[in-house]
């Protein structure tokens, strides 16, 4: 019984962090159409920047090495915004196009990293690593760390989204993005919130998962997982992708629990099959497609 | 000499690859991110077929490219029946061949055959030859240009263009993308087999996303709905980091810049819409031997 709560602890703060992923990629999904490739790339930088502000001579401490790097990544989403997607947004270029995009950036930044530093794992350089108890269970200090601020960042970015104006502009965008401009909603400014919205979500999601496992420049094919939460939660809706990540990180931790760590990422590949044989349009998903 | 002849061998192999991915890329709109799960399947298929079953070496690359086709199966149907598309599609597909590459990593032995996990499958006979390549390249270009123009590839880009109306006009959305997919497949199989024939051994590690990212990229860079586009690029691809060796480290970060700036300022790539015309061919061979031309053909 400990184990199995030790392990659902564990698995919630994976899940947490698949959330912010898969929430990140709603986002831009449901404004753009496109999925945001760079993703992981801005991941990995971001829990880069983090692991060097606090082990190079700078030696931040972990709060002020956390903003540092979601300073710099929000400055690397929008520059990417910028050159990368601005000029097909602009052109009302084709989705493939800007995934294609994407891609590319993603590869830059990530073989980047993986010249500038090495592909080597690193350990996250934080102290005060020993277990929580309570009663017989010993729980993770960064486990409960990872999830609770987890779920404060996606309760922050769920005030912005509802409770203020600037929010409300990238609901509109995201129902109609030419009619919002049509509103007075400017577009640009709206990009470079969407996508430095996008840089705090991955950045804190990489800081953990750094934690959590190590730094290196692919950690983030994580991402992969982000994904297919949110394919398994409903494609498009912010709570779909929160759903499908809880969901995908408790299971996930409970087969390596119970059954073998090195299966882990097939299984969440099997459940993806699974979940589409019986549920196409994931479990939340309305059938949004048009169907003749 | 031998240097050469191994640029050619590898060369050959991708563009085998890389036409699969561009029948499915850039004919039928389905983007692929993961077909050196493909190439894995076919290579160790076929490998095992020579060494462990005496098969010959044809009769083994054909027998592991359809295996790797019948496995696409596995994803292409739940995914075409949840019409997942574009990037989500492309997921699967990443998804599939990180599990290959999984499985494979953790398999020691199937039945009585030691597959060798992550050290590799050793000792594989060595058949591929430049002459092998040439063949396969020349056979593989063949039936891709006849599936193009065929009322199947007629198919597939009508599914690329626009789904709903190819539906309206009685394609059937299923078949289409399957038949496509099992192709796509069917190619990357078989130029895994030609892998490992060359090389004697396999290892998981040759088909990671690199690989992938590889075949995308000589794609993008080739050109939309173009066979020789890629053709010219996927040799380019491997030839040049081949020559230059300093640059090989650069190559993918390279290849993300130019990601981005082809799609800005060429999105159609190099040869995007330029069909393989072989109809100069025909029309020579008239001259040669003073026949007359045939206006209808062509």
């Amino acid at each position: 019984m400990e184990l199995f709560i030790q392990q659902l602890v564990s698995g919630i703060s994976i899940g947490a962090i698949y959330s912010l992923l898969a929430v990140g990629y709603a986002l831009v999904y449901s404004v753009y159409n496109f999925t945001n490739w760079a993703f992981d790339g801005f991941m990995a930088f971001g829990a880069f920047m983090a692991f060097l502000a606090i082990s190079s001579a700078l030696e931040a401490p972990f709060w002020v090495a956390a903003l540092i790097s979601i300073v710099l990544t929000v400055l690397l989403a929008v520059t990417s915004e910028k050159l990368a997607y601005s000029p097909l947004r602009k052109r009302k270029a084709p989705r493939l196009f800007m995934m294609i995009s994407a891609m590319g950036v993603n590869l830059a930044i990530v073989n980047l990293i993986n010249l500038f530093f090495g592909g080597t794992f690193r350990k996250f350089p934080v102290d005060n690593l020993q277990p929580i108890f309570i009663g017989n269970v010993s729980v993770g200090r960064m486990d409960l760390m990872a999830g609770a601020i987890s779920f404060g960042v996606l309760a922050l970015l769920w005030l912005f989204l509802y409770r203020t104006k600037w929010g409300l502009g990238i609901r509109a965008s995201s129902i109609d993005i030419l009619t919002a401009s049509l509103m007075g909603i400017n577009n640009d400014a709206v990009a470079l919130i969407v996508f430095g919205i996008t840089g705090v979500l991955s950045t804190t999601a990489g800081i953990f998962f750094g934690i959590k496992y190590a730094v290196f420049p692919m950690m983030g094919l994580v991402t992969i997982k982000a994904m297919i939460a949110s394919i398994v939660g409903g494609l498009g809706s912010l709570p779909a992708a929160i759903l499908g990540s809880m969901l995908l990180g408790i299971l996930e931790t409970l087969v390596s629990g119970y059954i073998s760590s090195t299966y882990r990422d097939l299984f969440s590949f099997f459940f993806l099959i699974v979940i589409l044989l019986f549920f196409p349009n994931g479990l939340m998903g309305k059938s949004g497609d048009e169907k003749l | 000499m031998g240097y050469i002849y191994a640029i050619i061998i590898l060369g050959g192999i991708n563009i085998i690859a890389v036409l699969g991915v561009a029948i499915l890329t850039c004919y039928t709109g389905l983007f692929s991110i993961g077909h050196a799960g493909f190439m894995a399947l076919g290579g160790y298929m076929s490998a095992i077929m020579v060494k462990e079953f005496n098969i010959p070496f044809p009769f083994a690359l054909i027998i592991g490219g359809t295996f790797a086709g019948l496995c696409s199966f596995i994803i292409g149907y739940p995914a075409f029946r949840s019409r997942l598309r574009g990037d989500y599609f492309a997921i699967a597909t990443l998804g599939f061949s990180e599990s290959i590459r999984l499985l494979l990593n953790n398999t020691k032995t199937i039945g009585n055959i030691t597959l060798g996990g992550a050290f590799g499958y050793m000792n594989i006979p060595s058949h591929t030859t430049v002459l092998a390549v040439i063949v396969c390249v020349i056979l593989a270009l063949y039936f891709a240009h006849m599936f193009v123009t065929s009322q199947y590839g007629k198919n597939s880009i009508s599914v690329s263009q626009d789904e709903v109306a190819a539906q309206m006009m009685g394609v059937n959305l299923m078949k289409t993308k399957m038949i496509a997919l099992f192709i796509s497949a069917f190619y990357s199989g078989v130029a895994g087999g030609l892998l490992g024939f060359y090389f004697a051994y396999l290892s998981p590690s040759f088909f990671s996303i690199t690989k992938s990212s590889d075949l995308l990229a000589a794609v993008v860079f080739g050109g939309i709905q173009s066979l020789i586009g890629p053709f010219i690029t996927a040799f380019v691809l491997v030839a040049v980091p081949e020559l230059l060796r300093s640059f090989a480290e650069w190559r993918l970060i390279i290849y993300g810049f130019l990601f981005v700036i082809v799609m800005i300022f060429r999105p159609q790539g190099l040869l995007g819409y330029v069909e393989i015309n072989m109809s100069f061919v025909r029309v020579f061979w008239n001259k040669l031997f003073h026949r007359k031309a045939k206006t209808q053909e062509g």
